[in-house]
């Protein structure tokens, strides 16, 4: 046997050991700098900051848990939030992302290093994106071996798919849920591979942090259980994954159940049947194992027949009838929405109005996983070839979550762990392939291809026997050269004579040239996207000045601030719920609807008073105390993601709680268009939300032509007025536009009338508004 | 410390002492001229006295300060005239129902019979205007009223007096015309000229300190002026210094909730209103837009934050650092522009800090061994008064024989700990109280201690102990072997 470039000899194996683990640590310190490192982006271009909204309100919770105790927490009613029911927020949370927060608080704060909260919270997702590329370097090692492992770690690590939920400041539950999932499913795996309790006991126990962390976790539920029955179905039933799929679900289910959020959901969902359901079905079959070694084959045939169609039969029912008689609940809106994606348009207007629910566009895929979205089927045939148990775990993973990914652009991050191991696979296969010194035999005498002087050649065959046979009295040298090429191929079986494989150093160097150079491209790409598309806090935007300088356009927090610093600390703000987190955590005062959107009534009431003119609103605003309205104005600006833009959902959701009330057609012009100019229907522009975007906004043209930058309509030079609200503050860019509701008129007038009379405007002759009721 | 004079509240507590008499008639005010500079939150009140001695070697000369101004005034100096040392001050009690407080001045020499001495009483009150209209809107003139007494108290008599109000604009809305003063002039007692008011001159004023001038003559004179920049309040500062000797570096960060306390914004808050009025230039008085404060020069990583982040909207122009004793001629220069304009009462909370060589404020002194560091008590915000202040000073760990000099007497101070970034033991923290500082306040304090070798090895000991133990721990933990039953090994 050959080699196509000079090995080196007289190497023991210990140190060829050594130094394999060395580097490895050392290329996994590399790549946990690097996953942390191009998560910070967001911190150096902008500040540590909390970004969008939802973290907000985990943000808001995790200083609630630091300053006043996990106790504190687990009963916290927040009495500010969905004003006037309040929230209790230690029932509807999950809880996993703040305590580990608070966990790392309380730990620094022990060994006296008073780091702020706020910089836990933002740099948690950073420091877990570390941990992620660990547990999958760990998970692809079960897969293929450690090689690959650190490939698919550094994929992960600076995935794009996975950076855009893991930012600096993007303090989500995805920001650890992640973690927890690869970690879960590799503990699932080792457990499954060694028949181990102890495993499967770990599994459950990262299972029941991931239910705590994440309601992502119902994927896992049914992951594994799909798993154990495709198994099943293979004819795979073992010991081993008996006894690993009994320790996980009977202590991650029960652990499960602990979470006040979960409660009883995992024996009365339909969302977790199915785990229970394979449970049961081990059972079944192992009791059929059990019975089989006990009696007659064609006993056990019958035996076997009646037996299952009967359990089948009765389970099925038992379903069946325990979801009709409500002790099991049926599917929830959102799971209905995986499955049908015109579901939600339909009936939930309010899921499908959330940009991250809806279907994933296709540059999207290029975009987040660049190559590995070419290298991922690759990886997914490579597993087809050895199929072992694991083996099916990846391809059962990579069909399900390629299909939810395709079906909500949020879910583009279960595919992305997945995708990182089987292109890791891939590629590491082919480097495998080209990397290894060896040269495949050829029956015949051949002359050698590349440099090589015969002396080697003979050494490495003489070691190649060596190693083949015992290894006593085989030199060094040999021994060395062996356990290189062994390291290079650890999958491969040590034969000696290989009938496949690549001549030439020639060939091996063009290919393995080709890869790093897609690599190179793909940690380019990377970092541009992650630079460019995932590092915006979104609460502080950012434009450039003349000069190149940047310039921070800080609108959204000198609004909060303006409410925290200047307005009652009970005063009640009303916005659309997508605001609803960030004034509860910026501006801390009351809000009526937020993103935490349980209670889509109190969303459509907002959506009803937005959308309606000011005296069908105004006594809807005074029933809930409503102090204040926020709206979000772009139109100075050109700032896109503003409440006119938003507007058509408002109506939708308030429309379907009042289709009386509310026709989504009325805001449109007769030729269907949406529009805000001089054309805009009657309905629109009598909308509280219309005249509170655009109030006053032409006179600050004076007497040009005041153009809707985003739009690009020109707004009508006689702005529309206001009767029961006053405007109480507009920012600097006229992004955020904050209005006081009036109290009612003190003479008892309406506040029209009022407004007229102060006006000095005369008032009409026509039926005179009674305001007494009449005596009987 | 007594030159400077704080805090009188406390010392009024502290002695109610009789009335003083004795020096009665061993001076004569040839002149008293007082001038008051109408300001917003602050109002420096200037009082010379041109003082003949009628007696033989006489050295302690009173000055009389009215109840209700004492009570305001939170800063005060005597100084001879074209003196720079100030003259020290004691507090002599109370003359019985005058409603009025004596302080005697101690003359550094005693003066001969019928010499004569220019003293020069500088005061500034805090609080001693409002807002009137109490309202303003968004386009309105800001106006504010002051009230004094007409005459300056003196226990001694007096030939000629009077009392010149400055107001910074010559819009001077109203002002009282002083009545049954015929006795002391013949003219008209009030004359107003661009932007001056002044009152008198009252000739042959007697001994004030007695109940029949005060209830015959004494009389409140009240001012109502424009006035054109915002009146702003520090209704809290907290000042943590903290001293680093690893680091050479001495970190100051100001939290501070600022208020307008001019005329309540009318109505609500306009955009249009108030950028129609800055693109004109013509930006409402009573609003704040921006301000600017001094820092000391050679600062780094300043920072300038508030509750909910980083505000973007500031500019620092840092000067290089200066050595020390060398004159500073040019501070850094901090511009910061709030969040949203500072309308009449409304409030704005942030954060100033900063990191500054610690060679820039400090020295060692190799004879006693004590290290000497100065804070200042505060950074002046032109034109604002400081209600509380909480001024705190953290010294590296282990420091011992702290030893502080105040500049005037802290209203409270103690000695506590504070934990912060790896200690053991904690760290010596001085905390001083202050109530109504002015931009005369804004004075050093030094403070000095002593730091023991051990105790700068303290913090690479303690870390080096915490790695060596995991270390040893991770070690030892590698080797043991906790396995029950051994299977025998095999390799995947």
């Amino acid at each position: 046997m050959s080699t196509a470039f000079p090995l080196p000899t007289n190497i023991s194996p210990t140190t060829v050991a050594n130094t394999a683990s060395l580097l490895r640590i050392v290329a996994f310190g590399l790549i946990s700098g690097a996953a942390i490192a191009s998560r910070l982006f967001a911190v150096i271009n902008f500040e540590s900051i909390i970004h969008e909204f939802d973290p907000w309100f985990n943000y808001r919770a995790t200083r609630v848990l630091a300053a006043k105790g996990f106790y504190e927490f687990w009963n916290w009613f927040d009495p500010t939030a969905w004003y006037p029911l309040g929230r209790v927020v230690g029932g509807t949370v999950y809880p996993g992302l703040m305590a580990t927060s608070g966990v790392i608080y309380n730990f620094l704060h022990y060994f006296n290093l008073p780091v702020d909260i706020r910089n836990i919270c933002v740099l948690l997702a950073p420091g877990f994106s570390a941990l992620t590329a660990w547990a999958t370097y760990m998970f692809t090692a079960e897969m293929k071996d450690p090689s690959a492992g650190l490939l698919a770690a550094a994929f992960i690590g600076i995935v794009p798919g996975y950076i855009s939920r893991s930012v600096a400041g993007s303090y989500d539950n995805e920001a650890i849920a992640i973690f927890l999932l690869m970690i879960t499913f590799y503990l699932w795996i080792k457990a499954l591979k060694l028949g181990s309790a102890l495993f499967g006991a770990l599994a459950a126990i990262f299972y029941f942090y991931m239910v705590a962390a994440w309601g992502g976790y119902a994927f896992i539920t049914n992951m594994i259980p799909v798993h154990a029955l495709v198994l099943l179905i293979m004819g795979r039933f073992s010991g081993r994954l008996y006894v690993a799929y009994c320790s996980w679900y009977a202590i991650g289910t029960l652990s499960s159940m602990q979470v006040p959020f979960v409660g009883f959901q995992p024996v009365r969902t339909s969302e977790h049947m199915g785990a229970l359901g394979v449970f049961g079905l081990l059972q079944i079959v192992a009791f059929a194992s059990l019975v089989r070694s006990h009696v007659s084959s064609k006993q056990f045939q019958n035996l076997l027949a009646i037996s299952v169609v009967t359990m089948g039969v009765l389970g099925a029912g038992a379903f069946v009838v325990m979801t009709y008689k409500g002790w099991i609940a049926p599917w929830t809106g959102r799971f209905y929405s995986l499955w049908d994606t015109g579901y939600a348009k339909k009936y939930i207007p309010i899921i499908a109005s959330v940009s991250e629910h809806q279907p994933t566009a296709w540059p999207s895929f290029f975009m987040d996983l660049q190559l590995l979205i070419f290298l991922f089927p690759a990886g997914v045939v490579m597993c087809f070839r050895e199929l072992r148990d694991e083996h099916v775990f990846v391809i059962i993973y990579a069909v399900v979550a390629s299909y939810f990914a395709g079906v909500m652009v949020r879910l583009m991050l279960t595919l992305t762990p997945v995708v990182c191991v089987s292109a890791a696979v891939a590629l590491s296969t082919l480097l495998d392939t080209y990397v290894e010194a060896r040269e495949p035999d050829v029956p015949e005498e051949r002359t050698e291809a590349n440099g090589n002087s015969v002396a080697d050649g003979k050494k490495t065959k003489k070691a190649g026997a060596a190693t083949a046979g015992s290894q006593a009295g085989s030199s060094a040298a040999a021994a060395a050269s062996s356990t290189i090429s062994d390291f290079v191929s650890a999958t491969k079986s040590n034969a000696n004579s290989r009938q496949k494989g690549i001549w030439g150093a020639d060939a091996r160097l063009v290919i393995i040239l080709n890869a790093i150079g897609m690599l190179v491209f793909f940690v380019f790409h990377c970092t541009w996207v992650t630079s460019n598309a995932y590092s915006s806090p979104s609460v502080v935007l950012a434009s450039t000045n003349p000069d190149g300088s940047q310039h921070i356009i800080d609108d959204y927090r000198e609004a909060y601030y303006w409410l925290r610093q200047n307005t009652p600390q009970d005063a009640v703000v009303m916005s659309w719920w997508d605001y609803g987190y960030q004034i509860a955590g910026m501006a801390d005062r009351v809000t009526l609807v937020d993103n935490n959107t349980w209670n889509n009534t109190h969303i459509a009431t907002v959506g009803k008073a937005m959308s309606s003119p000011e005296e069908v609103a105004y006594p809807i605003l005074r029933k809930h105390d409503v102090d204040y309205i926020l709206v979000i104005f772009g139109g100075l600006l050109g700032y896109s993601g503003d409440d006119i833009n938003k507007f058509l959902w408002m109506v939708r959701i308030a429309q379907g709680v009042w289709p009386d009330e509310i026709q989504e057609p009325n805001y449109f012009t007769p030729q269907g268009e949406y529009r805000v100019d001089d054309r805009a229907s009657e309905t629109m522009r009598n909308s509280l939300m219309y005249k509170m975007s655009y109030y006053r906004f032409s006179e600050l043209y004076g007497g040009g032509n005041a153009v809707d930058r985003v739009r690009n309509q020109q707004i009508p030079k006689v702005g529309p007025t206001l009767d029961y609200l006053e405007e109480a503050f507009t920012t600097e860019n006229w992004i955020v536009r904050i209005y006081k509701v009036r109290k009612e008129d003190s003479l008892g007038r309406d506040l029209k009338t009022a407004n007229a009379f102060a006006q000095g405007k005369k008032r009409k002759r026509g039926k005179p508004v009674s305001r007494r009721r009449a005596i009987v | 410390m007594q030159r400077l004079w704080s805090a009188i509240s406390c010392v009024l507590l502290a002695s109610a002492a009789a009335a003083s008499s004795a020096s009665i008639q061993s001076f004569e005010n040839s002149a008293i001229v007082r001038t008051i500079d109408l300001g917003g939150s602050l109002v420096h009140v200037t009082t010379t006295f041109a003082v003949k001695a009628l007696k033989e070697a006489v050295n302690v000369y009173t000055i009389t300060l009215p109840e209700d101004e004492i009570f305001n005034t939170s800063w005060l100096e005597v100084k001879v005239k074209g003196n720079q040392q100030p003259l020290t001050i004691t507090y002599s009690g109370a003359p019985v129902g005058s409603k009025s407080h004596n302080l005697d001045v101690n003359l550094e020499k005693p003066l001969e019979t019928g010499a004569t001495i220019n003293l020069v009483l500088e005061t500034v009150q805090t609080h001693a205007t409002w807002p009137w209209p109490k309202q303003a809107a968004q386009d309105e003139d800001q106006s504010l009223k002051y009230e004094t007494s007409l005459f300056v108290l003196s226990p001694y008599n007096t030939s000629v007096q009077r009392t010149k109000f400055k107001s910074s604009s010559p819009r001077i809305l109203s002002y009282t015309t002083p009545e049954d003063v015929q006795a002391f002039t013949l003219e008209n007692p009030v004359t107003k000229s661009g932007a001056t008011v002044t009152y008198g001159p009252f000739n042959n004023v007697p001994s004030s300190v007695n109940s029949e001038f005060l209830e015959q003559y004494q009389q409140h004179v009240v001012l109502h002026y424009n006035y054109d920049y915002p009146v702003l309040e520090v209704l809290e500062l907290k000042r943590a210094a903290e001293i680093s000797h690893w680091g050479a570096n001495l970190n100051i960060q100001d939290d501070i909730v600022l208020h307008n306390a001019g005329p309540q914004l009318k109505g609500h808050f306009s955009r249009l209103q108030h950028q129609t009025q800055s693109f004109y230039g013509r930006g409402a008085p009573h609003v704040l837009p921006l301000f600017t404060v001094q820092l000391p020069p050679g600062i780094r990583n300043t920072y300038y934050i508030d509750q909910i982040g980083n505000v973007s909207t500031s500019r620092l122009r840092a000067a290089p650092s200066v050595a020390r004793g060398v004159k500073n001629t040019q501070n850094s220069v901090m511009e910061l522009k709030p969040r949203y304009p500072i309308m009449g009462g409304w409030n704005y909370t942030y954060t100033l800090g900063w990191d500054a060589p610690l060679g820039d404020s400090g020295s060692y002194d190799s004879k006693t061994g004590k290290y000497l560091v100065s804070v200042p008590v505060m950074t002046e915000i032109p034109g604002a008064v400081v209600n509380n202040a909480e001024v705190s000073i953290i010294l590296p760990e282990g420091a011992t024989d702290v030893d502080y000099v105040a500049p005037f007497p802290a209203l409270s101070n103690e000695i506590s700990t504070h934990v912060t970034y790896l200690d053991t033991i904690g760290r010596p923290m001085v905390t001083f109280k202050y109530k109504n500082l002015t931009n005369k306040h804004a004075k050093p304090i030094y403070i000095s201690y002593r730091v023991p070798i051990s105790a700068h090895l303290r913090k690479p000991i303690a870390v080096t102990t915490v790695l060596l133990t995991l270390f040893t721990f991770a070690m030892v933990a590698r080797r043991v072997d906790l396995t029950i039953h051994k299977t025998p090994t095999k390799k995947m």
